[in-house]
């Protein structure tokens, strides 16, 4: 008699345990801190320095489309300054549902490990950044000589960012992280064909 | 951005299935209270749960959409949902010449530099096939009709377009059926405006996890 109640007493209590359990489960799916990444995780490093990396884009964009009255540079400005504050936006939106800061406690490039190697020019921050000296020039320019040298720092910059973005492709864990990573190579790359064929066309070329 | 190249993409994974599996953990916290059984049974209940959610739903492959696949066989497969998902490569990038397409809309491939506006734009004239598959390749839905179509019809659709940033419609004399909607690698025909698929549709591809180029626009392009 006394054995089955204290057996019964151990069956509700190891009832009760696997429903806290379960609930515990349910609200931290439901709060999505399950798959919160980590303060050091590439994932979270990619959103921080690629938020950086994209804002320069987007400022480059707006200078060029103040040189130069050209139809196509207008246009591809236009297109890469849209393109890039959005997904600026989902990188930043990305860090404040993860409830993570906007800069690194390690500094840029941190997170790709090995893959920094690579590292900034002198006077840049990160890959492919173009440096205060080359955003003064491109606002000193205008006509042909702006676009040029516009088509070749963007070429550069998007050379630095492929190689950011294919990084996270390969380290990142979340999926939506994952998958913007690698539009981002796609698409950089696929534009950087479309820079090296406007250069052509004005008689000039990518730099070395 | 302006051009695409193919490249496999990481699948949707689990967490897009998140609402789905917290009702499997209602049921698995349900299942432990009555069944009073160890604690493996609310990890054991979701796991396969989850699984079938994910091979049930026939969701849009990604390697469809952008040629990942070996790219010898080309053509529409047709998805449970009834939508037709184009299996070959679909290969982005830009050209000023025109593009013959292997099919009616196209849904993607080489397109114009300069993609049409999508920002809900109702076209009444027909448009250029190679600046729409820009705007497809942008995340745009297009809604397109032949003669056929039911003129009430075409004004209930070109109302919905309108509040629809990311979608365009516009008249396609050549397509088979009276009504279709495309996407950047997918397309189905609907019998009207009222059919809900075209509710389902609009809701899965208006910036859609097919879409080559997230975040890039639908406005700054050409209006003819």
């Amino acid at each position: 008699m006394m054995a089955m109640r204290v057996r019964s007493i151990a069956g509700i209590a190891a009832a009760l345990l696997v429903a806290a359990g379960a609930l515990t489960y349910a609200f931290v799916t439901v709060a999505g801190l399950s798959d919160r990444p980590e303060t050091s995780s590439p994932d979270a490093g990619f959103a921080r320095d690629m938020a950086v990396h994209h804002q320069q884009a987007v400022d480059m964009s707006y200078i060029i489309r103040d040189r130069t009255a050209d139809k196509d540079v207008r246009f591809l400005a236009y297109d890469i300054a849209q393109t890039q504050a959005n997904q600026r936006g989902m990188l930043l939106g990305w860090l404040d549902l993860w409830d993570l800061s906007k800069v690194s406690p390690d500094g840029p490039m941190a997170w790709m490990g090995m893959d920094a190697m690579h590292s900034a020019e002198e006077g840049s921050l990160m890959p492919g950044m173009a440096t205060k000296v080359e955003l003064k020039r491109l606002e000193s320019l205008s006509g042909r000589k702006a676009e040029n040298l516009f088509l070749q720092l963007m070429t550069a910059h998007h050379k630095g960012g492929v190689h950011m973005a294919d990084s996270c492709a390969r380290t990142c864990t979340v999926d939506a992280v994952k998958r913007l990573a690698q539009h981002m190579v796609n698409g950089q790359r696929s534009e950087i064909d479309v820079m090296r064929d406007m250069l052509t066309e004005r008689g000039a070329k990518p730099r070395a | 951005m302006t051009g695409h190249t193919p490249a496999p993409v990481a699948s949707a994974g689990s967490r897009v299935h998140r609402a789905r599996d917290i009702g499997t953990l209602v049921v698995a916290f349900l299942a432990s209270i009555i069944g009073g059984t160890g604690c493996d049974d609310a990890g054991g209940a979701a796991d396969p749960s989850g699984t079938i959610v994910q091979s049930s739903s026939s969701t849009v492959s990604d390697t469809a959409t952008t040629g990942g696949k070996s790219g010898t066989k080309t053509g529409f497969i047709r998805g449970k949902d009834g939508v037709m998902n184009w299996a070959g490569p679909l290969i982005g990038g830009h050209v000023k010449k025109p593009v013959k397409y292997p099919m009616d809309p196209p849904v993607g491939g080489r397109h114009h530099p300069t993609p049409l506006n999508c920002n809900g734009d109702v076209y009444t004239k027909p448009v250029r096939n190679e600046n729409a598959v820009h705007s497809l390749e942008h995340g745009a839905v297009w809604v397109t009709y032949t003669s056929r179509a039911a003129k009430a019809d075409i004004k209930v659709l070109a109302a919905r377009v309108r509040r629809t940033p990311y979608s365009m419609m516009s008249p396609y004399g050549r397509q088979k059926q009276p009504i279709m909607l495309s996407a950047w690698g997918v397309q189905r025909a609907v019998k009207g405006a009222k059919d809900p698929n075209v509710a389902k549709f609009f809701e899965k591809y208006v910036q859609g996890e097919q879409t080559p180029e997230p975040g890039a626009p639908c406005t700054g392009g050409t209006m003819e």
